[in-house]
């Protein structure tokens, strides 16, 4: 199976920086629906990556 | 506000009876296929995930946990916002080899049925608090609507009683509509569209309790944000973050929740094989879960506000009684009812699928022999399975008592599925795992699951000796469910890596290990033969484990799929049919069943080769795909085109021939040659393609000489073609397969043929002047006699003159004939004719010929061959020959020179021997006087084609030519030209 390394470095990348990145996203005196703003940039980068044809498609 | 039973039971009846509707209205079509067949149905399906915990369990996790209860989304967000990770793969697995749930995959990849069989039992017992979990949020609900007071409400007769009538629908409501395709090939329309509108549903009752919550309780936005303000410690709770530790846990676990939990595996996978909507999931699911997530926090913050004494699960529940309201009442309760009940339905009929396949067929309960339809049978064992799955969650649910909440039970269940995660990772990307290391890792990881989750659940204690491990291990961690989590994930990987590196895998495994994990998801399939020979012998031999019918129905499936026909017979084509066949009756029986009965009944032969992969295959999957690779592999997929391309194109036609004689190569060439395309043949034996051309590659492959020289291959409705082969051996690793060059030389054949022509015509004109000559004095003497005999009045002196007229007219036709016969070529390219030719009548008839160019110089020739000497020739065609090379001695030769011709029988040979005393010809032009256009005479004098004719004639007369000169070694001069050709004789049919 051909692995990414994109793929693995953002995987790698997600679970070693979750913790900190939750802490600074929970740090300070923030609106309490920020946490759902990055989700949605999360989403619009997950569509924008699926207009393209995925290298490893079926 | 409070509701009866009946009006909460009428709810339930109303809302499954709504989802009746749609399922049925939907398998009907009556729903138009647009609708069902869209991917944004197929996105809201996968809502699944969201079960009772999404509804309930989560304003629970959020009051405790503040913003890690968003962690219980982001598992599945990441999942499906990365599919290249998992769930790509999963899905190619899945629609190849028609495998419907974790086991089926699991069973494929380790070839074990005992594999299939283990993960099943795993599973059920790991889902068990899963389905407990939703039958205790709805019975719950329906206690807290009802107005029972929470302490009665967990456990009591009455409560037992509603879950088990819900039980009882939900049954009703996954048999009738989960069971209506027999095969995971077959999409369950009507269950999804079900699925997706309860989805829909869920979403809506969750945003009516935000907007109930929001504006209702807060008196809106701005309410909401005064009321955290002046509540800090709310606040504080809600950034206050736990362990790093713990949130990377849960993380994974969720994460791993997506592809190991069974009824977002059967939604994801068995329901759907199409790329495109898991494409469009990737960031439709996220938003959906993004949606559902919002009204969370504005609801907990609601009933903390309102400081209901009700569990936090049932928040929605407490704002509608709080706010005296049955409609937001209502929307709290559909919310958690859809919820529940599609967890149920989906996970109890991804359950009965794997207990169905891997652990009922593999006992044969099957009736094949009284003529019963095994879809129907089967039909029938799904069912039963269904209830028993569901009993068994009501009888867990009673047996927890409502000891634990929401959250713990959806942990549990999480955390027993997660270890089937190194399992489902190692599938497409470890091929060095086997099916040990995958069952000692799993007894393992669910050992420390079942002694530190499971049975804590029934209020055991965790034993003394792992509590102390996971303290060893990660500390003073506050949560034992995330210790256990990464304690037994460890455990059970580690024991998976360590057994499956010491122990060996099966042949089997590594053929599967190597097809699934080979690069970019290419397959790469093994050529191998088999025991059949037609899609009839391949239904007569299933016949014997499904039935004559079901064997004929499935065969005539596969190969419509195929797109083969029924008389089909290519080896290549019936290795398809049968992996095919596998592969679907893999989504009837269970990918173990299934293998088995294709290698019982159909099975490979035992080959003198080493299994060889499938290169026509590999090459047509690499062409087909739309793989676009990256570094080394993309610079190996250019360079592999290269090679195709310049075999393809090659002038030359090419086709490669594996040793059990399959045509793995045909180039454009080839079929430029032959007329017969790359598609009618890939895949046959060399003897089975069309006439002439298979027994013509077969013989030549099987015969022992690696070049054949002009070969002529008769076609049946056009001019004959002439081809030169060769072939050449290949040796690779083990596999040794040949290939053929086939040279087409039909248009130098008609140069040649040309050639000749041009040369005979040469000849005759170098004779025209004799021949006028010799025509001449027998017309004048012809013309004497005719003037003589006006006046002449004696009978008798009429008569002879009428006999000389006579002799000089036959003379002159002697003459004619000689040269007509001498310039007759017959029809375009006429076949050479061998027959037992006299060789001295040839000579005489040369030297006859000859004579007639009086401007030639004086030679004589001596025609020294036995009058009784045949040989095996074209007499025209040696005619020829002998002109040639008698014309060339004569040139060579002075005045006084001397031509001999001799004829003896040498073996089964005849040798002709010309020899002259001519000036010889020197040592070096040896090697070219058999060439086109090469001569020693001036300019004008000889074509240079005399010899090369010679030899070309011979050749085509299956004979020999050999060139001496000096003739002598004692003289120095002279050349002798020694022609060999097969002797013969008149057979005993033949008339003089």
């Amino acid at each position: 199976m051909y692995i990414n390394r994109f793929l693995l470095l953002i995987v790698g990348v997600v679970l070693i920086f979750f913790p900190a990145i939750e802490s600074w996203m929970t740090s300070s005196e923030i609106a309490w629906y920020r946490p759902y703003q990055l989700w949605l940039l999360i989403v619009a980068a997950a569509y924008w990556n699926q207009r393209k044809r995925y290298p490893d498609d079926l | 506000m409070i509701f009866s039973l009946t009006q909460i039971l009428l709810v339930i009846i109303a809302y499954l009876t709504g989802l009746f509707a749609v399922a049925h209205l939907a398998d009907r079509g009556i729903i138009p296929k647009r609708i069902t067949h869209h991917p944004a149905v197929y996105v809201l399906s996968l809502g699944v995930f969201a079960g009772a915990m999404a509804s309930n369990g989560v304003i629970a996790m959020a009051h405790q946990f503040g913003y890690n209860f968003l962690l219980y989304y982001l598992g599945v967000v990441l999942m499906f916002v990365l599919p290249l990770i998992l769930l790509m793969p999963l899905l190619r697995l899945c629609r190849v080899y028609q495998l419907a749930s974790l086991a089926d995959v699991l069973t494929f990849r380790f070839r074990s049925p005992w594999v299939g069989s283990a993960v099943t039992v795993a599973m059920c017992i790991t889902l068990l608090p899963l389905l407990a979990l939703q039958i205790q949020a709805v019975a719950e609900s329906i206690h807290i609507l009802a107005g029972d007071n929470a302490a009665e409400s967990f456990g009591g007769n009455r409560n037992n009683l509603l879950a088990f009538l819900f039980c009882v629908i939900i049954t009703v409501f996954s048999i009738l509509f989960g069971t209506r395709h027999v095969s995971s090939q077959h999409r369950n329309t009507g269950l999804v569209t079900a699925i997706a509108f309860e989805s829909l549903v869920k979403l809506s009752a969750m945003l009516v309790l935000f907007l109930a919550a929001v504006y209702a309780v807060f008196g809106g936005i701005g309410g909401l944000e005064q009321w955290l303000l002046e509540n800090p410690q709310t606040s504080n709770q809600l950034t206050q973050p736990i362990q790093g530790d713990d949130a990377r846990a849960l993380l994974l676990i969720f994460f791993a929740g997506a592809v190991c939990m069974p009824h977002i595996f059967h939604m994801a996978f068995a329901e759907n094989n199409d790329s495109r909507g898991l494409r469009i999931a990737t960031w439709g699911l996220p938003l959906y879960l993004l949606m559902l997530s919002l009204p969370i926090l504005p609801v907990t913050w609601a009933g903390v506000k309102l400081g209901h004494e009700l569990p936090m699960d049932y928040t929605g529940l407490a704002i509608g009684m709080a706010l005296q309201s049955g409609a937001i009442s209502t929307a709290a309760f559909v919310a958690g009812l859809s919820a529940s009940s599609a967890t149920i339905i989906i996970t109890t009929l991804a359950l009965s699928n794997m207990c169905l396949n891997h652990l009922v067929l593999p006992l044969s309960p099957l009736q094949i022999d009284k003529g019963q339809d095994i879809y129907v049978q089967l039909k029938w064992l799904r069912r039963v399975l269904i209830t028993i799955l569901i009993l068994a969650g009501y009888i867990f649910f009673t047996t927890l008592n409502g000891r634990q909440s929401l959250s713990q039970l959806a942990l549990v269940a999480f955390i027993g599925t997660l270890q089937f995660l190194p399992g489902i990772i190692a599938t497409p990307y470890w091929p060095r795992a086997n099916r040990t290391g995958l069952l000692v890792g799993l007894s393992g990881g669910l050992g420390i699951w079942f002694f530190s989750m499971l049975l804590p659940l029934f209020g055991e204690q965790s034993p003394e000796l792992l509590t102390s491990i996971y303290t060893l291990l990660l500390g003073h961690s506050n949560n034992l469910s995330t210790a256990t989590a990464l304690v037994s994930l460890g455990v059970n990987t580690a024991l998976f890596i360590a057994i499956s590196l010491v122990t060996r895998r099966s042949s089997d495994e590594e053929k599967v290990a190597s097809e699934i994990c080979s690069m970019d998801d290419l397959a790469r399939p093994i050529r191998r033969i088999l025991s059949v020979y037609s899609p009839a012998e391949f239904s007569q031999r299933l016949a014997l484990s499904l039935g004559e019918n079901t064997a004929k129905s499935e065969v005539e499936k596969a190969l419509s799929e195929l797109q083969f026909s029924s008389s089909e017979n290519r080896p290549y084509a019936l290795r398809r049919l049968r992996a095919r066949l596998e592969a679907n009756l893999s989504g009837l029986l269970g990918p173990a069943v299934a293998h088995r009965i294709i290698e019982g009944r159909i099975p490979l032969l035992p080959s003198a080769h080493t299994d060889a992969e499938d290169i026509h295959l590999i090459e047509r999957t690499l062409d087909q795909s739309q793989t676009h690779f990256t570094g080394l592999a993309a610079d190996l997929d250019n360079l592999r085109r290269h090679h195709r391309e310049t075999l393809d194109k090659l002038p030359i036609g090419a086709c490669s021939i594996s040793a059990d004689g399959e045509l793995l190569m045909w180039n454009q060439s080839m079929q430029r040659i032959t007329g017969i395309e790359p598609t009618e043949v890939l895949g046959s034996l060399l003897g089975d393609i069309s006439h002439p051309w298979g027994a013509i590659l077969e013989g030549f492959l099987r015969g022992d000489t690696e070049t054949v020289i002009k070969k002529e291959v008769a076609m049946d409705h056009s001019p004959s073609r002439w081809v030169d082969l060769h072939k050449t051996l290949i040796k690779e690793h083990d596999h040794r397969n040949t290939v053929i060059m086939v040279e087409d030389i039909t248009d130098i054949e008609l140069l040649e043929e040309e050639l000749l022509q041009n040369e005979r015509l040469a000849s005759i004109g170098r004779l025209a002047a004799g021949v006028a000559h010799e025509i001449g004095n027998p017309v004048t003497g012809i013309a004497c006699l005719a003037q003589n005999l006006e006046y002449e009045s004696d009978p008798k002196e009429i008569r002879f003159m009428a006999q000389d007229i006579l002799k000089q007219t036959s003379r002159v036709t002697r003459i004619v004939e000689s040269l007509m016969n001498f310039s007759h070529t017959g029809p375009y390219l006429e076949k050479t004719k061998l027959a037992p030719a006299n060789l001295a009548d040839c000579v005489d008839e040369a030297i006859h010929l000859l004579a007639l160019d009086r401007e030639a110089k004086p030679v004589r020739f001596d025609n020294q061959c036995n009058r009784e000497l045949l040989a095996m020739a074209d007499s025209q065609r040696l005619l020829q020959v002998f002109i040639n090379l008698l014309d060339n001695a004569r040139d060579a030769c002075d005045s006084n020179g001397q031509v001999h011709i001799r004829a003896s029988n040498v073996g089964d040979q005849v040798q002709i021997e010309v020899e002259d005393n001519g000036s010889g010809i020197p040592q070096t032009l040896h090697s070219q006087v058999f060439e086109p256009f090469f001569t020693t005479k001036d300019p004008g004098v000889g074509t240079g084609l005399g010899l090369a004719l010679v030899f070309s004639i011979i050749d085509d007369m299956n004979g020999k030519v050999h060139l001496t000169s000096p003739s002598s070694p004692d003289v120095k001069t002279g050349t002798r030209v020694t022609l060999y050709l097969a002797s013969a004789c008149y057979g005993p049919d033949f008339e003089m």
